[in-house]
């Protein structure tokens, strides 16, 4: 273990922009546990005779239209922000694990299993054949507009990706020697995708899920924008991108312009994070920077 | 010739129960939707008999099945249905804004492909510098911004500061009179016209979205151009050639030859995603194209229009992959 942290150590020191990346989501999650202490205003209460006030003390980043104060909206937005992306894409990735690993330890196979995994692929293709952003809009009607549905709506749109990376991982894995030697000494085929291809597979899923954070991020904020999503005024970087919307052709920028710099920057962060595990899953490309 | 043949009958055979595939699930499933379309046209003091003489005439009082089955033969015959909201059919609406869309992300992957395939091959071509860095971080960057952001920076920017360019509010100005419809592309139907005017009018308005979805989406092209021309620099046709003395420049453009199947992939997934994900674009410029029409129809239970754009992307989306294979026919002699 002490090995895996040296490695990961060495990394960041090449890489320092990575650092940049973890030290940029570990702020983020700071801010959204104990942003209570950090706002200096209630982020949801309207100061009629303050609004559109541009950035000045004690508005560091403005007010919105309804005399909001944006600085405190921004600290309180990823509470709801990151609780929707990381829900939504954890349950899409148990999802995915779960078909992914039936479908492809079962493909070809002539039992109903080999059914059942031919009807799960067929299942993705014709969720993945819906343009995403409508589809997602489709399962917020569905379901009726609740920061649920958005769970529920990030977790289906991103099921296919985990489902399919699963498969292609279970495909190899089953034919490696020491499953085959599993099989023979009568481990069962649960045991078989827990103990060996569930593990084997940790790597790459962790690469996707950081990715996919920053993706659900983005996804919840566009759907709040339009309207499908948070509604105003619980504080989230897309509906007060959308609030201010407005009031930007008339000059007052800073209510849109400060939450989707912030948006900008918490999906830069995992994104950053994303890349530094993949390169640590794959010891060729660690070993490349390391050399490099 | 016969390969070709071959090849493009198989693909053809298995678009039909795609598309059946396709408008059978989003028929079911928009059905999943709270909300009574006969409710929400009639108004909230309609009485019982008239809602139950618009659900007669919507069809609405048959069964799921027979519904379905009078959409398809409705759809065979070129009819997607009325819209309740434009009061319009929404072939006719769909008429008008696919070419609002088409036109926007067509230019956009342009100048994504502009932007991101020179960065790609210099940034798998160099080993550092400052083109090298560039190259790196654009698709790190480009990644993590809202496009609706950056369209509402570009505005303020651009339309509010400097009023270089016209009001984000459509595809042309209401004063200016639109040349007569031919394609459905501004651009185009202008310089048929010979209306300067518009079309200069038509290109302010362009400006702005068509460089927010083209920076952003340069992104993913670059990436792709990037990744893909390092592996094949690595490969043993790359070190053969430079063993027998070929310029660097050649070796380049041998392994970006090899690349482009791939990048060629990753630009018909963005049209295909861009078709229903241009609409943030869309919105914030008032752009009125196909993805804002879809998403007014989820949003107000208005299901004709939905229905008819999933249909239409999907076919556009289908005819998109048939080209790619086609190309891929045509740059890959292994393809088969």
């Amino acid at each position: 273990m002490t090995g895996k942290f040296n490695l990961f150590f060495r990394v960041l020191k090449k890489r320092p922009d990575f650092m940049l990346g973890y030290i940029i989501v570990f702020l983020i999650i700071i801010i959204a546990i104990f942003a209570p202490l950090f706002a200096p205003f209630d982020p949801i209460k309207s100061d009629a005779k303050n609004y559109l006030k541009a950035p000045q003390w004690p508005y560091l980043m403005g007010t919105d239209a309804t005399g909001m104060d944006v600085f405190s909206r921004v600290l309180y937005a990823p509470r709801v922000d990151l609780a929707i992306a990381l829900l939504g894409t954890l349950l899409s990735a148990v999802l995915g694990v779960i078909l992914g690993a039936i479908a492809g330890f079962y493909d070809g196979s002539g039992k109903v299993a080999g059914f059942g995994s031919a009807f799960i692929m067929r299942s993705a293709d014709v969720v993945q054949a819906f343009p995403v952003f409508v589809f997602a809009i489709a399962v917020v009607a569905v379901l009726g507009q609740s920061i649920q549905s958005l769970v529920m709506a990030i977790a289906f749109v991103n099921a296919p990706i985990y489902l399919r990376l699963m498969r292609s991982q279970c495909l190899s894995i089953r034919r490696m020697r020491y499953v085959e030697a599993a099989y023979l000494a009568g481990t069962s085929d649960v045991k078989i995708i827990l103990a060996h291809v569930i593990p084997n597979s940790i790597a790459p899923l962790l690469a996707q899920l950081s990715v996919n954070i920053g993706w659900a991020i983005l996804l919840t904020s566009a759907l709040s924008f339009i309207g499908a999503g948070v509604e105003a005024p619980t504080p989230e970087w897309g509906s007060m991108i959308s609030m201010g919307f407005q009031n930007i052709v008339t000059g007052h920028w800073w209510p849109s312009i400060f939450p989707g710099l912030a948006l900008a920057v918490t999906v830069l962060g995992f994104a950053l994070v994303g890349s530094s595990i993949e390169i640590l899953a794959d010891p060729v490309r660690t070993r490349k920077l390391l050399l490099s | 010739m016969k390969r070709l043949y071959l090849f493009l009958g198989k693909r053809l055979i298995f678009v039909i129960p795609q598309l059946f595939g396709i408008t059978l699930v989003s028929f079911l499933f928009l059905q999943l939707i709270p909300g009574d379309p006969a409710v929400l046209m009639a108004g909230p003091f309609a009485t019982p008999s008239v809602l139950e003489n618009l659900r007669a005439e919507l069809g609405l009082d048959k069964s799921l099945f027979e519904q379905f089955l009078i959409y398809i033969s409705n759809v065979l015959r070129g009819d997607l249905g009325n819209s309740w909201q434009t009061t319009r059919p929404v072939a006719e609406d769909l008429l008008q804004r696919f070419p609002a869309t088409l036109e926007l992300i067509v230019l956009s992957l342009l100048l994504a492909l502009a932007i991101g395939i020179p960065l790609g091959r210099a940034g798998a071509r160099l080993k550092k510098g400052v083109t090298r860095r560039t190259a790196d971080y654009y698709g790190l960057f480009a990644g993590a911004l809202p496009d609706f952001w950056l369209g509402l920076v570009f505005i303020y920017i651009f339309y509010t500061v400097l009023t270089i360019v016209p009001a984000p509010l459509g595809r042309i100005d209401f004063f200016i009179i639109p040349p007569p419809s031919v394609t459905g592309s501004l651009l185009i139907d202008s310089i048929i016209d010979l209306n300067f005017a518009a079309f200069k009018n038509a290109v302010g308005h362009l400006i702005l979205p068509v460089v927010t979805l083209g920076l952003i989406n340069a992104g993913p092209i670059l990436k792709m151009t990037q990744a893909t021309m390092e592996r094949m620099l690595d490969e043993d046709f790359s070190k053969y050639g430079a063993l027998c003395g070929l310029p660097e420049k050649v070796i380049a453009r041998k392994a970006f030859r090899n690349s482009l199947p791939s990048v060629i992939t990753i630009v018909s997934v963005l049209f295909g995603f861009l078709i229903g994900g241009a609409v943030l674009v869309e919105i914030v410029f008032s752009w009125g194209g196909a993805g804002q029409y879809a998403v007014n129809g989820v949003l107000n239970a208005d299901f004709n229009p939905v229905l008819g754009f999933v249909l239409v992307s999907a076919v556009f989306s289908l005819v998109i992959y048939l080209i790619v294979d086609l190309l891929y026919f045509y740059i890959d002699p292994r393809t088969t």
